[in-house]
């Protein structure tokens, strides 16, 4: 429930009374944050009321089996059909009475870590390709690249915590399951490497920061991808029903705005045009925003109804910018010769600030769509009916 | 097992059977709930659309929440039974709604066109001589829902968080560890009834625990102790699906056809989150007590495809990577010297 930014007068009081205490927020048990160490005035005593099997459940019990409350040893088929009947019915009932569902109450962080992730992944692989192909210079500038879009990443989502000082509890448990545990694992390796391979190059050893961003590319490849997979493994419809686009999407992004930021950074360290790095990043930052734009496109035609909350509202506005920085980077890319360099410094631009209102579009249309309760509702319907529908 | 849970030998699955044909609205289990597990209020604000539901959702200080189902708009039938009768001359005084001066004195947005449209409905027919009682009656029931955590066999919160403060108990509840939770707040679009949320004040998630603690100490969830009608029944889960399936056999015989269970007596394979440990007697289609149709645990079902579909997607990316910049290195290599621009 929301509480329109006022705090509840619970809450004024409680702030009154920890302000007038100075700051005093001792419990009276035990330390805060940690379990309370107390024991019973008599061991393995009970408490009032209880009972064994939680017989005051059965004390307060109204329904006894003369109240012809329930009748025992009803058929079970009756109660398949009953179900089958109102909950697998195709239509959804004309009034919804939301809210079904809560949308993600994550703010402005998120998406801008989901931008610096994807450029630390693009800038990762062109730094391994670099060094493949024996262009050491480059793969250097592409390493501090990496680095430097991965070093503001966990300080975001440190500021996006309910409580930033316990953000080493992600680091707790290794959860395959749970895309957030091993996306933030996946970033602590991920930068330790990156780091690891810049202070090599610093140091003058060629052979580790090689292997080490090698090592980046190869988290790489999770670091860009998973952040797709974290919003699709959500019950969100509009992210939820992308599940295979949306990961794919976010990596063209990600492969995009790392090469174009790579692009611009030789270039400003002197790289000079036709330098054969510097042009094949331009065609990795085109192919890769081409098809991100046509995948998107395709996910948004196959969404349908689900896809309004990629077209209304500020996401929807984002969205739109973010199509149309893409479409006139792409033009700009096929009307070379005439503007010299600068026209691709232009369209790299574009496409790095398109990749940004991309991750914005995404995670404000999921906010859209989680509070759309009639879209939350169908999406539901469409799955239980087929399972539920009677062939019969 | 990829779950963190507790375990204990001799423990049983417990559950909540929540009948709403017995529910009277009254909400002392929203106030008990709030009671013992010390949850402030969230104010009091109605909620949108037009309700006399004062506390709106589950969320992080509302582990219950008795929901009212108003039937704002009278069907086609009513209108028209209504029509004839005032053709016949029959009916009564339309009172004012009280609520309508006191909602929108009170400052709470909510205006007369928000409110059960008997105003409206009168109005329409040019004339207040209305049967108020005969109105209200053909209007659908007014029915009341006690919503709480479903307590999800396969639960998306669950799954979904990053710090393992989230388990699953000896009695196969999902619950919440307040020390451990950070905040990250990736359990609230993950749950699929939009039950667990974060504090705004506090920072951290929270939800129903299906009271662990009074549990442990052998009493009873204070949500169902509080309740007057037993609308709330509380005990080992298998006696309780055992119930509420006579319940639901009981109450057909006797004509309520579209009594159903949600979340428990379905079919294999058309589970609601492979069986909810709270589960529910309703008797209207369940978005109309804003439930979804269907429900699973989202990483669960989605994960693995994503995550396939991402890294393959990344490693062709890597690929095409090399093999752009191989294709221009080699290009330049074989490229006349005059013609190298470097």
């Amino acid at each position: 429930m929301s509480h329109d930014g006022r705090a509840p007068e619970q809450e004024v009081l409680r702030r009154f009374e920890r302000d007038r205490r100075e700051g005093d927020v001792r419990p009276a048990v035990g330390t805060r944050g940690e379990p309370a160490r107390w024991r019973r005035a008599v061991r393995d005593a009970t408490v009032a009321l209880a009972g064994r099997d939680w017989s005051d459940s059965r004390w307060s019990f109204i329904f006894g089996d003369d109240t012809g409350y329930t009748r025992p040893g009803g058929s079970e088929d009756q109660v398949v059909e009953a179900n089958r009947r109102m909950r697998g019915a195709p239509d959804v009932p004309q009034q919804i009475q939301g809210p079904v569902m809560h949308p993600a109450v994550w703010t402005w962080e998120v998406p801008l870590y989901f931008w610096f992730g994807g450029i630390a992944t693009g800038s990762a692989f062109v730094a391994a390709a670099s060094d493949l192909v024996g262009d050491h210079d480059s793969a250097k500038v592409a390493r501090m690249v990496a680095l430097a879009a991965a070093v503001p990443s966990a300080p975001l989502l440190i500021k996006d915590l309910g409580r930033p000082e316990r953000f080493l509890y992600m680091l707790r448990i290794f959860k395959p399951r749970s895309p957030m545990s091993m996306g933030a694992w996946c970033l602590s390796f991920f930068s330790s490497a990156a780091g690891a391979a810049v202070a090599a190059d610093l140091l003058g050893r060629e052979r580790e920061a090689r292997a080490a961003g090698a090592v980046t590319a190869f988290f790489g490849t999770y670091l860009g991808s998973y952040t797709g997979v974290l919003l699709s493994a959500t019950a969100v419809p509009v992210w939820a029903r992308s599940k295979l686009f949306l990961p794919p999407i976010f990596v063209c992004t990600a492969v995009a705005t790392g090469a174009a930021t790579t692009r611009l950074a030789l270039a400003a360290t002197g790289t000079k045009v036709g330098h054969p790095t510097r042009t094949a990043l331009g065609t990795v930052e085109t192919a890769a925003m081409a098809t991100e734009l046509v995948l998107s496109t395709v996910n948004e035609k196959r969404l349908g109804r689900l896809g309004e909350s990629l077209e209304q509202g500020r996401p929807g506005t984002l969205f739109k910018l973010a199509k149309w920085g893409v479409r006139t980077g792409l033009a700009l890319r096929f009307a070379r010769k005439r503007g010299g360099p600068w026209t691709h410094h232009v369209a790299s631009l574009l496409y790095i600030l398109s990749g940004l209102a991309f991750r914005f579009a995404w995670v404000g249309a999921g906010r859209t769509s989680a509070a759309d309760d009639e879209a939350v509702a169908r999406t539901a319907r469409t799955r239980s009916h087929p399972l539920t529908h009677d062939p019969a | 097992m990829s779950e963190l849970a507790i375990t204990r030998p001799g423990a049983e699955r417990m559950g909540f059977f929540t009948d709403t044909t017995t529910c009277i609205g009254c909400k002392a289990c929203e106030v008990a709930c709030k009671q013992w597990n010390d949850l402030p209020a969230d104010g009091s604000a109605f909620r949108k659309g037009g309700s006399y539901d004062n506390t709106g959702a589950l969320g992080a200080a509302t582990w219950r929440h008795v929901r009212f189902v108003e039937n704002t708009q009278p069907s086609e039938a009513a209108r028209a039974d209504a029509r004839a009768r005032l053709a016949e001359g029959g009916g009564g005084h339309v009172p004012s709604i009280p609520a309508v001066s006191e909602l929108e004195g009170a400052g709470s947005g909510a205006t007369a066109e928000d409110l059960p449209d008997l105003v409206q409905w009168a109005e329409d027919n040019g004339t207040e001589e209305v049967d108020v009682a005969g109105a209200v009656a053909d209007m659908e029931r007014w029915v009341f829902m006690s919503d709480v955590c479903k307590h999800c066999t396969n639960a998306g919160c669950l799954d979904a968080c990053p710090t393992g403060a989230l388990i699953r108990t000896e009695f196969e509840t999902v619950v919440l560890q307040a020390d451990v939770c950070n905040g990250c707040g990736y359990c609230i679009p993950s749950c699929p009834f939009g039950v667990v949320n974060r504090d705004q004040f506090d920072g951290r998630a929270a939800k129903c625990t299906l009271c662990y603690d009074r549990l442990e100490d052998g009493l009873e969830p204070a949500c169902a102790k509080s309740c007057p009608t037993d609308s709330i029944q509380f005990g080992p889960y298998d006696e309780l699906v055992e119930t509420a399936k006579g319940r639901v056999t009981a109450l057909h015989e006797r004509g309520v056809t579209d009594a159903y269970l949600y979340g428990a007596g379905d079919a294999d394979g058309e589970q609601l989150a492979g069986g909810l440990g709270a589960f529910f007697l309703l008797t209207q289609p369940p978005e109309r007590f804003g439930l979804p149709a269907w429900a699973e645990s989202p990483a669960q079902e989605n994960v693995p495809g994503a995550t396939l579909a991402g890294l393959t997607a990344a490693a062709v990316a890597g690929v095409l990577t090399m093999a752009s910049l191989m294709a221009s290195h080699r290009r330049h290599r074989t490229r006349p010297r005059w013609k190298r621009s470097v």
